[in-house]
Order: C-alpha cells, then structure tokens, then sequence
C-alpha cells in the first residue's frame, strides 16, 4: 500500500515545481528546467515520505512554501539580469547624422560649442570671481551680483556639460546640454525671472540647444578635435582663455584708474558696448573654421550661427540708439521680443535641415538612376 | 562577493559537481548555516556562467533525471583567492584590534 504513495506524491511535487519553473525564461527553461526538477525533487526525496507529526508536517509545508518563493525569486533574479544585459547591449542614443560633412560640422560644434557655453557661463556669472573672492577674501574679486535661481540651469548647467565633454561621456554630456536649455526655458518663462526676451539669454539657451544635437547626433569630441587638428585646438583653446579671462577680469587689468576699486559688475562682461560672448564666440568660430577644410568649415559657420543671431538684434537696437535716438531714451527700430530672438535661428536650423534632406533625397535618386543604369543590359541578358 | 557565490565557488574548487551536489557540499561547508535553495542556487549559477567563473562540465542520466556537472573557470579560480585574500586580511584586522589570538604572525 505504501508504494504507490510516495509516486503520487513525487508527479505531484513534480507539477508544481515545473508549474513555477514556467517563470523562468524560456532559453533557461530549455536548458536547465529538468536539472532543476532533478534537485528539487532530489532535496525533496530526503526529507520523509510521511511526516510523523504535525510538528513535522508544518515544517515541511514551510520548506516547500521556501522552495516556491526561492524558486519565484530566482526567476525575477535571471528575468532582471536578461533585462539589465538587453539595456547594457542596446547602444542608446546611437544615432549619427549619415551625411559625412555634416557629421563632421557636429563633430567640430561639439567641441566648440560646450566650450563656448563654459566660457559664457564663466564671463556671465563672474564664477571664477567669486571662487577667487571666497577663498581670498579680497576686495579686488568683491562681486555684488548674486546668482538667482532663474541663473542656476546655466551656472550649473554648463560647466557640467563641460565636465562630462573632458570626461568623455559625450551622449550625457548631450543630455546635459539639453537640460541645461530646458531648464533656461523654463526658468525664463517664469514671470517672476523677467522672460528670455534677452539676446545674451537667446544665445545661451539656443547654444546649448545647438551643444546638445552636435553631441548627441555626432561622431563626438574626439573626431571633432581629430579635424581641428592640433595647431586648430591650440588656436580656438588659447582664443578661449585669451578672451575669456580679459573679459573676467578685464577691468581689474585694464580697468578704471579712479580711486574707487574696480568691481567686476562694472564690466559687464562687453566689449565695445557688445557682450564679450559675442566677441568670444566669433573669434573662435572663425579660427575653427579656418582650421578645416571648406565643406565642413562652411557648415560649422551655419551650424554655430544658430545662436550667434540674436545678438544681431542687440547690434541693430545698439545703433538705433546711437544714430536715431535723442540721448537719455527711446527704444530701437525693432525691440527685442522672443519671436524677433528666436524665430530667425529656428528658420535657419529648418532651411539646414530641409538642405540635407534634400540633398540626401538627391542623392538618392541619383544612386538608384546609376544602378538601373547599371543593371539594366544585365537584366536584359538575363533574360 | 555575496556568500552563497563564495560558498558555490568553494564547493566547485574541489572538483566539478552537479547541482544537488553543490546545495548539500554548501551547507557541509558552511556548518549547516547556510543552505541553498534550487532557485537561489540556479541564479548564482546563471550569473557565474555568463561572468565566465563557472561553466559546464559533463551530463549525465541517473534514475531517469538530467545530472550537469559544473567546474570553476581559471577565472573563478582567481577571483575565489583573491576573495579569500580579502576575507583573510580583514580577519587578521579584526582580530588583531580585539587581540585575539591567531592575528597577523
């Protein structure tokens, strides 16, 4: 009589086992289902076929109910792990503009461009001022301007980006660009903030929009500073310090004489009544360019002219002040306001991106016009 | 390194074992403290595969059922010493800062 028992007992356990085996992953199943069934069963055949007491009987439901959820946890274990090892595979953010000048121009931007963010967060926020005030002490570095939380996405946001380009990490150092403008828009359309209708504004949220496709849709830094060559990174690298630190600490070096000490503020950050990011921006775009060759140079001039427009507007209010206006008021022909800021760059990164649509499209037709070309006296004998 | 992989990789040093015999030479190993559980055992046996410290040895049919066998890798070899170098060390710390005997000689 005690025969059959233990059997019904085992094809019992058996089907439960291979019940929860069912969770597993389907390659795991195939290869180790019936070496798992093998031990549980075995585990389960030391323990005895009828439990003396109920002592026993619970300690053994207790054991089984521990082999279940082992078994479930094992499961979401090696289902974790294939989901893990899919993402780890998955080469996010891959994607790479096909056109070989394009992709080039991206690459140049990607290194031009965080640094010229560096640079303008750097000269705007007065940042190695007030390190150098905090930790001297003197009144030489004194800055009264204070950051607000409306300058936050961009005195944090840029010397990230730059951080993680010399790191290496080009796909975050694109998120962070991205975030970086994101949080300028959204800290601009605050009320409270005073709006982004400010060329300088336009130009710091339209760079790192500009950073963040060139980092992200590239080759990266590395083929970036590969085509700058080492006397081109040389140039734009030493442009950047050059005018960087005149316009940090212009006025303390070539300041007012006066008995007042000179404070940064009074600077401003311009040159010849333009920002000094304007003036940063174009003496390296323009050594960068002359560094390479012209079809990728011609598109690293449009690509790096997306945010340089806006100052055209801070430009053209400069000199209607200056030719139309009676000293001490008025307002320029066209006042800066967000559509006349930004308008003008989008359309421009349209007629760049409706150009290599284009271009690719001709391209295109041409290729397939030299393979029926081709193919044609082929298929003719063929047939 | 998580115990029951240390346990797995100390049983798998002495020689390839089968899965059964991998469980029961755990809770030899650890003095009946530690035992493991088919699901447990599987994942750790997974994961050691696929980081090339464990792998396949042979196959066999016994009363019916599938018996693999699983060695320790040269890599599993090394990782284990290198562990117990670990594990020595801050033993040695530990009871040389309690003072107990069998510290650092």
């Amino acid at each position: 009589m005690s025969g059959p028992r233990p059997e019904r007992r085992r094809s019992r356990m058996e089907r439960r086992y291979r019940r929860l085996l069912a969770l597993y992953p389907k390659d795991h199943r195939r290869e180790h289902a019936e070496e798992m069934v093998g031990v549980l069963l075995a585990a389960d055949g030391d323990a005895p076929v009828r439990a003396p007491n109920p002592a026993a009987w619970a300690r053994r439901l207790g054991q089984h109910t521990a082999d279940s959820a082992d078994l479930i946890g094992g499961a979401l274990r090696i289902r974790g792990r294939v989901v893990l090892d899919r993402i780890r595979r998955t080469r996010w953010l891959s994607w790479t503009v096909r056109d070989r000048r394009w992709s080039d121009a991206l690459a140049v931007v990607s290194v031009i461009a965080p640094l010229l963010l560096l640079v303008a967060a750097l000269t705007e926020f007065r940042i190695p001022q007030a390190v150098a005030n905090s930790i001297t002490g003197h009144p030489h570095w004194g800055v009264s301007a204070t950051l607000g939380l409306a300058d936050l996405p961009m005195a944090a946001g840029a010397p990230g980006v730059a951080l993680l380009v010399f790191l290496g990490l080009r796909r975050l150092a694109g998120l962070g660009a991205l975030a970086t403008a994101i949080g300028q828009i959204a800290a601009g359309a605050v009320p409270a903030f005073a709006g982004y209708a400010d060329p300088a504004v336009a130009f710091t949220v339209l760079l790192s929009c500009t950073a963040a496709v060139a980092l992200l849709f590239s080759p990266g830094p590395d083929r970036g500073l590969a085509l700058l060559t080492r006397g081109g990174t040389a140039l734009v690298g030493a442009g950047a310090l050059i005018l960087g630190g005149f316009s940090v600490g212009g006025d303390v070096w070539f300041g007012p004489m006066d008995d007042r000490a000179p404070r940064f503020d009074d600077f401003g950050g311009k040159v010849a009544g333009l920002p000094a990011d304007l003036l940063i921006a174009a003496v390296l775009i323009t050594a960068a360019a002359a560094c390479l060759r012209a079809p990728v140079s011609r598109r690293v001039l449009a690509l790096l002219a997306i945010p340089v427009i806006p100052y055209a507007f801070l430009w053209q209010e400069k000199l209607a002040v200056d030719l139309f206006v009676q000293p001490g008021g008025g307002t320029a022909v066209i006042p800066s306001s967000i559509p006349m800021l930004y308008l003008p760059p989008l359309l421009l990164a349209s007629l760049i991106l409706t150009g290599t649509w284009l271009g690719r499209r001709r391209a295109g037709e041409r290729d397939r016009q030299v393979g029926s070309a081709t193919s044609g006296p082929r298929s003719a004998m063929s047939a | 390194m998580q115990e029951p992989t240390f346990l797995i990789l100390t049983a798998l040093a002495a020689g390839a074992q089968h899965g059964y015999g991998i469980m029961t030479d755990v809770t030899r190993i650890s003095d009946g403290r530690v035992r493991l559980r088919a699901g447990t055992l599987y994942a750790a046996l997974d994961r050691l595969k696929a980081d090339g410290l464990v792998t396949g040895d042979r196959e066999e049919v016994v009363d019916g059922r599938l018996r693999r066998y699983y060695r320790i890798t040269d890599a599993g070899t090394a990782e284990l010493a290198a562990e117990v170098r670990r594990l020595r060390a801050n033993a040695a710390a530990a009871a040389s800062r309690l003072g107990l005997a069998g510290g650092p000689a």
